[in-house]
Formats: C-alpha cells, sequence, structure tokens
C-alpha cells in the first residue's frame, strides 16, 4: 500500500484499532515526508482522530506499525512523544494556571526551559499572557493550544480539527500560523472536515471513511482525477462565494481579541 | 520507558503548579479551610461549657474555730462549689481540671492574730475564674483578719498548677482537624481530579514524554503539604481560643500525615471510578458524612447506643480522631497510639489497594 522513502519521517503501516463491535480503523497506511503538510479528511466516525492518536502514541495499537522520525511508536511511545508536539480536539488545560505558567510547565514535562512570552508572541497571545485559558476565545484557545503543542520545538506537529468552531475570520488567521509554522521547518499532520481547508493548507491529502484511507494524494490530483472521470458541477462555479461576500463585508480581522 | 530519567525538575514544576492549583481554587480553599474555621469559630464563640461557678477545694489543717469560721465564711459565696478533699486528692484535681482552685489553710493559721497568707493553686485550666476565686478569698480573709495589725498586703499566695482542661474547644479543635484531613483528602481529589479527566487537562499531560506518575505525586505532596498548613492554621486559631496542646507536633504531623493518605487514596479511588462530579459527589458525601457526624468530630462517641460506638469506632476517622485527641489532650505520643495507629495502617492499606484497582487515567 504505500512504499518506503527516505525521507518520511511518518510512516504507518496497516494499522488496526477496534472499539467493541466497531472497527474504528480498519487497515491504514501512508508516509509524511519532512517538511509536509499532511491532511486527513473525512465525515465525522471515520476513523481520522484515532488514526492520529496511534500514530502520537496516546493510543495502543491493536495492529500494524507507525514509525515517527525513525522510533516504532509502540516500542517506545514516550521518546515519540518527546519529539512531536499534539494539539488535541477540544483540549483543555489547567484552569487555574495562566497562560505563561502553562507554558513553562509544560516546557517541563518536555524537560526544558521555554521562551513563554516568544511563544505566546508567535501565536499572537502576548497580551493575554497572565490570563487563564477558560477567559479565552474560541480561536486563543486553539492558538494558545498550538503554542503549548510547541515547547519542544517538535519535528512533527499534529493538529485534530484546529478550526473546528471557528468563525471564519478566525479559522483565517489559524491556517496563516499554520502556514508559518510549517515555514520554520515542522513537519504539520492535521485532520479537518472542510475541504477548504484542506485544500488551502495541504501538500497531501488522505480521504478517509469508515476506517479506510479510500484515496490519497495532492489536492489538485484529486480534483484533477475526478474532472478526469468526467465529473462536472450542476452549477457553474461562481467567481466568489458566500464566505467571500461575509469576509468582504466584516473583513478579515480578527475578532476574538476583547 | 524513562527518557530523561528520574527528573526532580519536572517533580518540582509539576508540584509548584498543583499548590497553585489549589490555593487559586476559591471552591477549594473554602471547602477545605474557610469552612472548617467557620465551624470552629462558631463552636468556639457558643463556647458550650461556660460553667457559672467557681470550683474551690479547700484543705484545712489548721482545723480551728478561726480557720472554720472562713471555711463557712467561703462556703457562704454563692459562685463557689466548695469541697475539702485531702491535700493530694486536691492536687490531683487541680491537674485534671477537676477543681479551678486549690486552698490550703496552714496548721495554727490565724493563732494569737498570726495570719500568715494562705496558699493557694490555681488551674491553669481555669484562669480567670481561678484569679476572681483567690480575690474573693483574700477579701473574705481580710475581714475575718480586720483588727489585726501587721497585715501582709496580699492574704493569698497564688500558685499555678498546670491543669487539663477539657473544655469544649479542647474536643473539638482535634475533631476539626481530623474533619479537615478528611475533607481535604476525599473531596480536593474526588472533585478536582474528576475534573481534570473529564476536561481532558489530564489527557494533555498523556501527550508529553512525563509520566503521569510524576503528576499523581506532586498532586499528592502537593495536598500532604497544604494539609500541614490548613492543620497549623485551625490549631493556631484554636490556640488563640483557649485550646492547649499536651502532645509533640512531632507526633500530631505523623497523623495527620498517616490521616491524609487514607482519604486521599480514598479520593483516589473516587476520582478514578467517577467520569464526571455529579458521579464523585454522591460517593464522597456518602462517606464523608456519616463519618463527620458518627466518628466524634463534635460529640463524643461516649453519647451514642453500644452498638453504634462499637460499630463507628472502626472508622477511618475515628482512628484518626482518637489519635488526634490523645496527643493534643493527654499529651500521648505515637508509642502509646498502638491501636490508633494500626487501625489507620490498616484502612491506609485498603484505601490504597481500593485506589490502584479502581483508578483510571481517562
Amino acid at each position: 500500500m504505500t512504499t518506503s522513502s527516505a525521507s518520511a519521517i511518518i510512516s504507518a503501516r496497516d494499522l488496526r484499532k477496534r472499539y467493541g463491535a466497531l472497527q474504528a480503523v480498519d487497515g491504514v497506511g501512508f508516509e509524511v515526508a519532512e517538511g509536509e503538510v499532511f491532511g486527513i479528511l473525512g465525515p465525522n466516525g471515520a476513523g481520522k482522530t484515532t488514526t492520529l492518536e496511534m500514530i502520537e502514541g496516546m493510543r495502543t495499537i491493536d495492529s500494524g506499525t507507525a514509525v515517527v522520525d525513525g522510533i516504532d511508536v509502540s516500542r517506545d511511545p514516550r521518546a515519540v512523544k518527546a519529539r512531536i508536539g499534539i494539539q488535541l480536539q477540544a483540549s483543555s488545560f489547567f484552569d487555574e494556571l495562566n497562560l505563561v505558567e502553562l507554558l513553562q510547565l509544560f516546557g517541563h514535562l518536555y524537560g526544558r526551559r521555554v521562551d513563554a512570552p516568544k511563544l505566546l508572541a508567535d501565536v499572537e497571545l502576548t497580551e493575554k499572557a497572565r490570563s487563564q485559558v477558560r477567559t479565552l476565545s474560541g480561536g486563543q484557545k486553539q492558538r494558545f493550544s498550538i503554542a503549548a503543542a510547541l515547547v519542544n520545538e517538535p519535528r512533527v506537529l499534529f493538529l485534530d480539527e484546529p478550526t473546528t468552531g471557528l468563525d471564519p475570520q478566525a479559522r483565517r488567521h489559524l491556517w496563516g500560523l499554520v502556514r508559518q509554522i510549517r515555514e520554520r521547518g515542522h513537519t504539520v499532520v492535521l485532520t479537518t472536515h472542510y475541504m477548504e481547508e484542506a485544500e488551502e493548507l495541504c501538500d497531501r491529502v488522505a480521504i478517509m471513511d469508515r476506517g479506510r484511507i479510500i484515496a490519497l494524494d495532492t489536492p489538485a490530483k484529486l480534483v484533477g482525477s475526478l474532472l478526469g472521470r468526467g465529473f462536472a458541477k450542476e452549477r457553474v462555479e461562481r467567481l466568489a462565494n458566500l464566505e467571500d461576500v461575509f469576509l468582504d463585508l466584516t473583513g478579515h480581522d480578527l475578532r476574538d481579541e476583547d | 520507558m524513562r527518557p530523561f530519567g528520574i527528573r526532580p525538575g519536572v517533580f518540582l514544576a509539576l508540584f509548584v503548579a498543583s499548590v497553585r492549583m489549589f490555593v487559586r481554587n476559591r471552591a477549594a480553599v473554602f471547602f477545605s479551610l474557610f469552612l472548617p474555621l467557620i465551624i470552629m469559630l462558631i463552636f468556639g464563640v457558643l463556647n458550650l461549657e461556660g460553667s457559672t461557678t467557681i470550683s474551690l477545694g479547700i484543705v484545712d489543717d489548721a482545723d480551728s474555730e478561726i480557720s472554720r469560721s472562713l471555711v463557712s465564711a467561703i462556703n457562704g459565696v454563692e459562685s463557689f462549689e466548695v469541697t475539702a478533699p485531702d491535700s493530694g486528692e486536691m492536687q490531683a484535681a487541680l491537674r485534671a481540671g477537676d477543681l479551678e482552685l486549690g486552698l490550703v489553710i496552714p496548721a495554727g493559721w490565724g493563732q494569737g492574730g498570726d495570719f500568715q497568707p494562705l496558699n493557694a493553686f490555681a488551674a491553669t485550666s481555669s484562669r480567670q475564674d481561678a484569679r476572681i476565686g483567690a480575690l474573693i478569698v483574700n477579701s473574705i480573709v481580710f475581714r475575718i483578719a480586720a483588727g489585726s495589725t501587721d497585715l501582709p498586703a496580699s492574704m493569698v499566695v497564688v500558685e499555678q498548677v498546670a491543669a487539663r482542661d477539657l473544655g469544649y474547644i479542647d474536643f473539638l479543635v482535634p475533631g476539626i482537624v481530623g474533619m479537615t484531613v478528611m475533607q481535604l483528602g476525599l473531596f480536593s481529589v474526588a472533585f478536582g481530579f474528576v475534573q481534570l479527566k473529564r476536561t481532558g487537562a489530564l489527557r494533555r499531560l498523556f501527550a508529553t514524554p512525563t509520566s503521569p506518575v510524576y503528576f499523581l505525586g506532586a498532586q499528592v505532596a502537593a495536598r500532604l503539604i497544604i494539609a500541614s498548613f490548613q492543620v497549623a492554621i485551625l490549631l493556631g486559631v484554636g490556640i488563640w481560643f483557649g485550646l492547649q496542646m499536651f502532645g509533640d507536633y512531632a507526633s500530631l504531623a505523623v497523623v495527620v500525615m498517616l490521616g491524609s493518605v487514607i482519604f486521599l487514596a480514598v479520593g483516589f479511588a473516587i476520582a478514578g471510578w467517577a467520569k464526571n462530579e455529579d458521579q464523585a459527589a454522591p460517593v464522597a458525601n456518602l462517606i464523608s458524612l456519616p463519618m463527620m457526624f458518627l466518628s466524634g468530630v463534635f460529640f463524643p462517641r461516649d453519647a451514642m447506643p453500644d452498638f453504634l460506638a462499637a460499630v463507628t469506632g472502626y472508622m477511618p476517622l475515628t482512628y484518626v480522631n482518637e489519635a488526634l485527641r490523645s496527643i493534643v489532650n493527654d499529651g500521648a505520643g505515637l508509642t502509646s497510639l498502638g491501636p490508633q495507629l494500626l487501625g489507620m495502617g490498616v484502612w491506609a492499606v485498603i484505601a490504597f489497594i481500593l485506589a490502584v484497582r479502581l483508578f483510571r487515567w481517562e
């Protein structure tokens, strides 16, 4: 299913996970090249998160192998965790600590001292340095969550549905952040169910359904192959859509900075 | 397994974070510190004993007409509750806190107008009543000796006798300390940890290479330190209210730590089993409420029917409270607390096994 390449930073082969009667992940394999932004798309319940969490060492793997940066996840999940950054879906932090304290604490958990102000500046949360996470807006929470995932300068950053629930401005802002992270040389693996987001951000995408990958390629090639099979939209593509109207009217500025 | 080996820095960072999380959590601070303090202040102000008479023992070594007239004059004072023990009995009663003031009329007192001062022994347990009693006796003596010249300035020489005073505050404070130790362990863990589990904050820790056991250890250490501070505050306020500490603080600390370990383990067992706070709350209350009222926190267990007293004697908080009272009230050391320490030890083992079996990270 996958061919091994020397530059692959993630190599997953035939991953399987079963919860009771449900085969959540049913033989998933793919490789992610270093420096790539790799997207896993799929409807809810397709097995995206479970796949991600098996590769992250957050969930045990029933069968198959996942190798991250040369380390077999099943053999040494902690060594894998030390090299990656994880943003969990709806991840939450200790309520009573402020952002700087949290980043410093997370630094300690990786055995390193962190430049918390710099990390917060990178995600534009400098003014919120002494605030608690619960006082942040949805977009700010996601940005903080990414900052926390970057404390160990990870080789790979995993983002699980980073823009779910965000307004269009905050979503676009987060896209900009992901691009910056990629430019700094981090590999990014993200899940989403926004096709537009995948098209904007991802070098390659894997489309999952019912625990399996049903397509894997660059967004352009996936669209090309569909068109090649004679697909045509019933409506003529408009030059702008409602989201463009919305953003034209309300601007691109972030709204979550009160 | 541990890519960085054992790392004290990580533990310290998690410990500091755990302490911060606790002291910044208003509900936790209220329930585990201010509530016990308020309960103590209310009961302390009520001062349930509040006796109106002064118990006075008189040893009349003179046994003369004039000494008998003094005794009968003292007997005539309504505020006095007079007894006539022998000298040894009187000293013992003073030390036990059963007498507030003891008076010795020396042999030959008042013979030929020679009024030497009386020896009075004031129990330290009743500083004020004893002082008032001595003043009353002094004025009576002056009246009897009226006409004699050469009288000393004071006819009563008061000597303090270290007395054990089993006032209600002395009963209450060790009980409140025990209750606080229980509440801190049970509730701060049962609620705090379940919340971390439910919101996913605990899961976020799993995304790092640090073993969650560090976090568990830091949480326990933070609560033990917090328990020590709370006990210190409660004892401080108690002493201000007249509590007397007869025992040593090292023994007290051992009992507080052992008690904390029992209830922290129970807290982790609940936190491990429960999926959310709504499940944790009834269980924590089901465990803590009976003990709060049946383990002798507010009222002595002697008053209970025999059957209930026997059963409640095996409750973990009963062992903790008994040990704390023996130390604070009787000055007992750890060596004389064998049964209580054994009881606590057994409960600690049971609670630890429960916690290990029931605890789930997710």
